[in-house]
């Protein structure tokens, strides 16, 4: 009863300390001005003013932005095609296309990232900017659909019948009253593809073309090679803060629209 | 009547070709850059493909056969399965409690508690790794505050091994453990647990015999989340551990890309995808089609 | 649903900011880039010389530390070129990139046996070497190799060998042998955990096999038993297996006391330079390299252009600038690996270091490492794996 309310809650909280203080450590530190991990001697943004001087940060950051809008545009297409086919209509061969869509969730990152540079290779396609958004518009579609097929369990066609009667062809229909309708599951959708694609590193690792670097490619050469440093410290605070904004975003996207 | 009326009235009516029309694009697409991509994979792995990269009609189980009579594959395997699963045990040690507090003990705020919860997580895998790396360091603050507390005498060399491994893992993985918990128990009708305190029931036999079962399919589901990517992590044994620890992932990119040999990587990789595709199938059919709703 | 609109609005400005950014950016580069082969061509014209007409994008890829940015910089701006230079650690990750045929690289930069590999593949453009008047900067013994006779495909960049850098203050007595690092009653157990082996696997497999005194480019199952076994006894006794960027971190940092490591990386933690000054000052007297007395693998890394390569011409400008003795020079001060044709022009201190140029005496126990094939690496590979399961 008492005893274990204030176990559970100690335990709790210790909980939350070992998810928050890595973080919070490594924000503190790369505002450190000595290069220690252990001792802060004194608020410097020299580690920052290294990030920020650096092209190829920038680079990767603006690849990183436009891959992941693109990726999400055409992920938000397709999966809403399937997903629409998938919660509107019954036909045959339906349980196994939802088996289908659910396997590149399934399968393991690696697996699929060399299975498509091999692909790549095979069919000398040269890898680049392309290669890297193929990759992950291939594993974000299922991502997409599930996310809106959730949403659009118990979505009401009447309201498009009625438009019907009412004289409005398909293409009136979808996009003056289905689309609309279906803005929640679509923004949640494409929120989560962006992010997907934002943060992904093994696909882009194995996909990409000379000189074409998103921001986990630049973070993940840092820290295989160098291990720990402030300037890393500093470049994966900035890369949070980001993540930061589009989540804050997201939520409160999501609070407006009212789950 | 033109031809588009006559083609529209067809396709109104039939809903097959509806559907087809709306599959159509994305099923093209994932049949060309995700299963197609499989398909060169096999045929690797069956010497169905050669050197200069042209396909000859000769398939053969050599490599098969070479993947499974290595002495040092299974151990990999075996390690990758060890590493996994005690991912998941502490994962749900970890999670299960906090979940249960969240969901229970809290009166108000119940939705704070878990935003924060969630928000060391918005950060991206990547990222949170890396963090963790901070920490691990032999220079870091965590261990200068222990030496300073004389808790130990020398810094704690926790990189590079075993234990790195597995406590990055949990620290990463954590969150897919907690949500689905937390889901299944705020579904959770409350008022059977009244009527069982009602009965009697201490609080601990409340949980053993009612709470713990009726959150099987919470920690199921958390099982799924947590297991099944976790036997092929790459990233984390490669920053925090060495090839010592090294998993079924790591060494896929060794025969990859180290030793070039994409025959063998090809027979690795396609062993490793039907086995984690068994276990799935273990799972679904264990649990049912509930668990992958998530 | 005016907050729907907003969200739209809000997206739709992101995306045209972005847009403008991107096409703004490309325009003011395309701009530059303009404005500069203008330059070039009225310098030319005054000078009275034929302006280069050199292709503006130019993919290099090279090993990490082994060139002077301010030097490739320079070029680029002077000859109108955008250079996309990417590095790699390991030799694995150049390879597996130059076999497919479609890299995207136009210049790269390999080690003599894969380049045998890469030539046999038929993923390697031949080299003009009229293209490349510098090339008869480059002493004799470096023309013609044996593993690209006629330098069809290559063209020298650098050479060295793997042997052990070591902490001369902590470390006693003095490390002179393999023996040191695979024997427990020598420096392996003393220092424990001190002590870092190469991840590449042909270069511990060739210090194994060295000190066991058998062909370092052995692939017999004996040979490779007896060498597995020596390491998986070595194994606990190390802090890990290092490359490059991890050894020199670590010996820098005194976490390492013995490393496995190129002889260039050592020199590079040995002396330092100032990019722009191209001054040299000892930093660190404290460590040293040795090239242990049973023997080494020699390595010498060659410019190639890869299959596929879109700018051959400018490809071969840059091996041409790169042949210049002063700026063979300062990329020797810069790297502190030797690089042929500057050898006149290096401060004496730098020429007359045994870890930088390699001594003519010890060439006699120097190996140097063939080409294996898939099936032989794979044998290989599957014995490293054991070791690294262990």
């Amino acid at each position: 009863m008492k005893v274990i309310r204030s176990f559970l809650k100690i335990f709790t909280v210790m909980v939350f300390l070992f998810l928050y203080s890595p973080i919070i450590a490594m924000v503190i530190f790369s505002f450190n001005e000595s290069k220690s991990l252990a001792v802060f001697t004194n608020f410097s943004l020299k580690w920052y003013e290294k990030v920020i001087a650096n092209p190829e940060v920038w680079r990767a950051l603006y690849n990183s932005f436009w891959v992941g809008a693109v990726v999400t545009i055409i992920s938000l297409i397709l999966g809403l095609m399937m997903a629409m086919a998938v919660t509107r209509y019954s036909f045959t061969g339906k349980t196994i296309l939802e088996s289908f869509i659910l396997i590149p969730i399934i399968i393991p990152e690696i697996a699929e990232a060399l299975s498509l540079m091999m692909m790549y290779i095979f069919l000398n396609i040269p890898l680049g900017p392309v290669t890297v958004i193929i990759g992950h518009i291939a594993f974000d579609i299922s991502f997409v659909t599930v996310v809106m097929r959730a949403r659009m369990v118990g979505y009401d066609k009447s309201i498009e019948e009625a438009a019907r009667t009412l004289g409005a062809n398909e293409l009136q229909t979808f996009f003056r009253i289905t689309l609309p309708t279906l803005y929640p599951a679509i923004l949640a959708a494409g929120l989560l593809a962006f992010t997907l694609s934002f943060d992904d590193l093994i696909k882009t690792l194995f996909t990409t073309g000379p000189g074409f670097k998103t921001l986990p490619l630049v973070i993940w050469s840092y820290a295989a090679r160098g291990g720990v440093s402030p300037e890393l410290n500093s470049l994966s605070s900035f890369a949070l803060s980001i993540s930061f904004l589009f989540a804050i975003f997201r939520l409160r996207a999501e609070r407006r629209m009212g789950r | 009547m033109g031809l588009m009326d006559v083609l529209l009235k067809y396709v109104r009516k039939n809903v097959s070709v509806k559907v087809a029309l709306l599959l159509t694009p994305p099923l093209i697409f994932l049949a060309v850059w995700f299963y197609a991509p499989f398909l060169i994979v096999g045929l690797y792995s069956f010497d169905m493909i050669n050197i200069y990269r042209e396909i000859t009609f000769t398939p053969s189980l050599v490599h098969y056969s070479r993947v499974l009579s290595w002495t040092g594959a299974s151990g990999i395997f075996l390690r990758s399965l060890y590493f996994a699963g005690i991912n998941v045990l502490l994962c749900l040690l970890l999670g299960y409690p906090v979940a249960y507090y969240i969901s229970f003990k809290v009166k108000k705020y119940k939705d704070v508690y878990i935003i924060l919860f969630i928000i060391p997580f918005w950060v991206s895998f990547l990222i949170r790794t890396y963090a963790m790396m901070g920490l691990l360091d032999e220079r870091s603050f965590f261990n200068t505050i222990l030496l300073s507390l004389a808790i130990i005498d020398s810094p704690i060399k926790i990189m590079y091994t075993d234990v790195a491994v597995i406590l990055v893992m949990v620290y990463d993985y954590l969150v897919m453990m907690v949500l689905p918990l937390y889901a299944n128990l705020e579904k959770l009708d409350k008022t059977l647990l009244e009527a069982a305190s009602t009965l009697g029931a201490g609080p601990v036999r409340t949980f053993l015999k009612v709470t713990l079962p009726l959150s099987m399919p919470g920690i199921m589901a958390g099982f799924l989340l947590v297991f099944i990517p976790s036997v092929g992590e790459f990233v984390i044994p490669e920053l925090v551990g060495g090839p010592s620890n090294y998993m079924v992932g790591n060494i896929i990119y060794e025969i990859f890309m180290g030793a070039r040999h994409w025959w063998v990587g090809s027979a690795l990789s396609m062993l490793f995808i039907a086995f984690i595709l068994s276990l799935v199938i273990i799972y679904i059919r264990g649990v049912g089609e509930r668990g992958l709703a998530i | 649903m005016v907050n729907r609109r907003d969200v739209f609005k809000v997206a739709v400005a992101g995306v045209l900011g972005l847009a403008i950014g991107g096409v703004g950016g490309y325009i003011s580069r395309q701009g530059e880039m303009e404005s500069l082969k203008k330059e070039v061509v009225e310098l030319s014209k005054q000078l009275g010389v034929a302006a280069p007409k050199l292709e503006p994008n130019l993919n290099i890829y090279n090993w990490t530390y082994y060139i002077n940015r301010n030097i490739v910089d320079w070029w680029a701006k002077e000859n109108g070129v955008q250079i996309v230079y990417d590095t790699f650690e390991s030799l694995d990750e150049v390879v597996a990139k130059l076999q497919t045929g479609t890299s995207g690289y136009d210049l790269a930069v390999v080690s003599d046996s894969p380049l045998q590999e890469l030539a046999n593949l038929g993923v390697l453009e031949p080299i003009d070497l009229r293209k490349i008047p510098n090339f008869k900067y480059v002493p004799d013994r470096f023309k013609n190799p044996r593993y690209d006779p006629g330098n069809k495909y290559s063209v020298i960049y650098s050479y060295g060998t793997t042997g052990l850098g070591w902490n001369n203050e902590e470390v006693s007595p003095e490390v002179t042998a393999w023996a040191d690092v695979f024997e427990v009653d020598r420096h392996l157990g003393k220092y424990k955990g001190k002590i870092t082996m190469h991840s590449d696997s042909v270069e511990t497999y060739g210090a194994a096999l060295i000190y066991l005194g058998r062909d370092p480019n052995s692939t017999k199952d004996e040979d490779l038993r007896e060498a597995i076994e020596l390491l998986k006894k070595q194994k606990p006794y190390l802090a890990g297996y290092a490359s490059t960027e991890e050894y020199m971190a670590g010996l820098e940092a005194g976490r390492f006391l013995i490393s496995h490591a190129y002889n260039g990386d050592i020199a590079g933690l040995m002396y330092a330079s100032d990019e722009r000054e191209i001054t040299i000052s000892k930093k660190l007297e404290h460590i040293s390299y040795t090239v242990p007395e049973e023997g080494a693998l020699a390595w010498a890394d060659n410019f190639v252009i890869p299959k596929g390569a879109k700018n051959i011409e400018a490809a071969h400008a840059f091996i041409n600038f790169i042949l210049d003795p002063i700026v063979s020079a300062i990329c020797t001060i810069t790297v502190k690996y030797p690089f042929p044709a500057g050898r006149d022009y290096v401060p004496e201190e730098i020429r007359s270091d045994p870890v930088i140029f390699t001594p003519e005496e010890l060439l006699g126990k120097l190996y140097w490492t063939r080409p294996l094939t898939p099936e032989e690496r794979a044998k290989r590979a599957e014995y490293w794996l054991e070791l690294m399961a262990a």
